[in-house]
């Protein structure tokens, strides 16, 4: 299994570095314009599994190979480098843009956004190709929404493998749902519920 | 129980001044936009819905997605009827509102009302779809009025577009006799794709029906009490699924046995569709029951979820209503295995049903196979029966026989 660094593999073990795999929160993973809805599930597996696909992987709609990808993680990592495998006959992706943090991505979004950085992309069928990334913009990221506007050429496209190399850390990111501004607050709107009496029970 | 934000698409255009639906295409439409606001509220408190109407001056959105019912019944009002639906524009101005919604982590939905012919060809439908297909924006449309050539298709083409994994639907609704609601209600738009339908179907139709009662499912106010609200939809759920196992078993047996004792099932049921008054509805018969006694709902929960056997029958005594509707068979069948299995918890459970009418009491319990009337708990409830003892009274009685027994 060739790897992009200069020594052979036999010394170290290169699945450990790709191990960020472990910290993706699976079940929250979200594509847009895929085909058969959660498909996007199965290309997230172990470094040595990349080339294995059991039939199962993303593919994009018939006629449109956009594709958008929000992908949010357990907990902050610092991601140093992303590897993407595509498919075959030009379905390989030809442009890769990341957003860092954002959920609720759609098309028109990612379209009129800056990313965080971009990539143009070859075609990787054998993964051992990896796209460093810009290491200082990547240290705490929660969520990273990958944003694939277009094929060499194929009709959809297809991708079997996204694997992230970084490491983890133990932290989680905080985020305010919703949050109400008041200019001028006023203290008898905001009554407790202990003030209110409660909603339970009532001892009479 | 999906977490939606849904947007309404209303066509308030001159063809809905038409009376052919009652009472007029216009408030057909308007109460099913309040049945169905209703319903996805209550699937899941967090669902969000919205309201846009189509013609007039132009499009415009008369509330953004929001849980709070009482605002969307209020922009009902005072909707007036004129110009031409512009549906493209109105899916489109949905689907923004439907992004810029406030929880993101809700599904994207649009019901879309289409009375009014539709000036738009098919391809630039077909586009819209997919774009909305792409979006993941699931699409629900009610054909109803107009009903010019072409417009079927278009629609139908609309939808194939959109359509993923049947998330999407479409209504066909002609003009009748039927209300406009009533012939939505038991489409998957209002049941939402299968999943807890006749939950809020049923109550809704309760609502609907019995006007002053207040259409809450178990007769709790879901705001006041929560959990309560929540702990006995979960323990309903759980019986009708044991219910439908237990039913599957019955009809095997029911081809078996087919013995008499058919005098007692009949008063059986004759009691049941007695006690349940108002309609019946399952809903119906939960709330009479509560609004009597929570407690002894709660303790029958509590009962079914640690002893089995006891717990059928009950399950079994509730649903006879519906079931004796569809099948006396099948009834007779339930009875006879519910008497076959435990004598002394059948005969409890028969007592606490019976108890709303005494005139079948004594007759029945001279009939019942399995009830020994020398039995010291027997002879205790009917002597507290005789005695002429309120139904408040009986249902003590009631627990303290289940203690007892316990």
């Amino acid at each position: 299994m060739a790897c992009t660094h200069d020594h052979s593999c036999e010394d170290h073990d290169c699945s450990s570095s790709w191990s960020l795999f472990k910290h993706i929160d699976l079940s929250k993973v979200t594509a847009l314009n895929e085909a058969t809805p959660g498909s996007v599930k199965s290309v997230f597996k172990a470094w040595e599994e990349r080339l294995s696909s059991s039939g199962e992987h993303l593919e994009s709609n018939e006629g449109d190979p956009e594709l958008l990808v929000y992908i949010p993680f357990t907990s902050d990592v610092k991601i140093k480098s992303i590897s993407v495998v595509g498919g075959a006959d030009g379905t390989s992706p030809s442009k890769m843009r990341v957003f860092i943090n954002r959920d609720g991505i759609d098309f028109s979004d990612a379209q009129g956004m800056q990313p965080v950085q971009e990539w143009d992309l070859v075609e990787n069928l054998q993964g051992v190709l990896e796209y460093q990334t810009r290491y200082s913009k990547f240290q705490s990221v929660a969520s990273i929404t990958l944003h694939f506007p277009e094929s060499f050429g194929g009709d959809t496209t297809q991708i079997h493998y996204i694997g992230f190399k970084g490491e983890a850390t133990q932290l989680k990111r905080d985020v305010v749902a919703t949050i109400v501004y008041e200019i001028t607050p006023n203290p008898s709107d905001h009554k407790t519920r202990a003030e209110t009496g409660g909603g339970l029970s009532h001892v009479e | 129980m999906v977490l939606e934000a849904t947007m309404i698409c209303i066509d308030n255009s001159e063809w809905m001044r038409n009376g052919d639906y009652s009472p007029s295409r216009f408030q057909a439409q308007a109460d099913a936009v309040n049945l169905i606001c209703g319903a996805k509220t209550q699937s899941n408190p967090e669902n969000t819905v919205g309201v846009l109407t189509m013609a007039g001056k132009g499009v415009r959105v008369l509330v953004t997605p929001t849980s709070d019912l009482g605002k969307i019944l209020a922009c009902m009002h005072g909707l007036e009827i004129g110009g031409e639906m512009n549906l493209a524009a109105g899916i489109q101005v949905a689907q923004l509102a439907l992004k810029h919604r406030q929880n993101k982590k809700q599904q994207q939905r649009i019901i879309v009302f289409a009375g009014s012919p539709i000036k738009h060809d098919k391809k630039s439908l077909e586009m819209i779809g997919r774009k909305l297909k792409k979006n993941s924006v699931a699409l629900d449309i009610v054909n109803f009025g107009e009903d010019d050539e072409g417009k079927m298709e278009k629609l139908e083409a609309l939808l194939a577009a959109v359509n993923n994994n049947d998330t999407s639907h479409i209504v066909h609704v002609s003009a009748g006799p039927n209300a406009l609601s009533d012939v939505l209600m038991s489409t998957p738009i209002f049941t939402g794709d299968g999943e807890g339908g006749s939950g809020f179907a049923a109550a809704a139709a309760a609502a609907a029906a019995a006007g002053g009662v207040s259409g809450f499912e178990f007769g709790v106010d879901p705001n006041l009490d929560p959990e309560l609200a929540l702990a006995l939809r979960v323990s309903m759920e759980e019986e009708r699924a044991r219910q439908e196992a237990a039913a599957k078993k019955a009809a095997e047996e029911a081809s078996k046995q087919e013995k008499g004792g058919e005098e007692q099932s009949s008063s059986q049921e004759a009691t049941m569709t007695e006690h349940a008054s108002g309609g019946t509805s399952e809903a119906d018969n939960k709330k009479n029951d509560l609004s009597d006694d929570d407690n002894a709902l709660l303790q029958q929960a509590l009962a079914m979820s640690m002893d089995e056997p006891a717990s059928s029958h009950d399950l079994q005594d509730m649903e006879m209503p519906d079931v004796a509707a569809d099948d006396p068979e099948l009834a007779l069948a339930l009875q006879l295995s519910v008497q076959d299995s435990t004598k002394d918890s059948s005969s409890q459970t028969d007592m606490s049903k019976l108890l709303a009418d005494q005139s079948f009491v004594s007759s029945i319990l001279a009939s019942l196979p399995g009830v020994d009337p020398n039995d010291p708990s027997v002879k205790e409830v009917l002597a507290s029966m005789q005695s002429q003892s309120e139904s408040q009274q009986k249902q003590d009685e009631d627990k303290a026989t289940e203690e007892e027994e316990k």
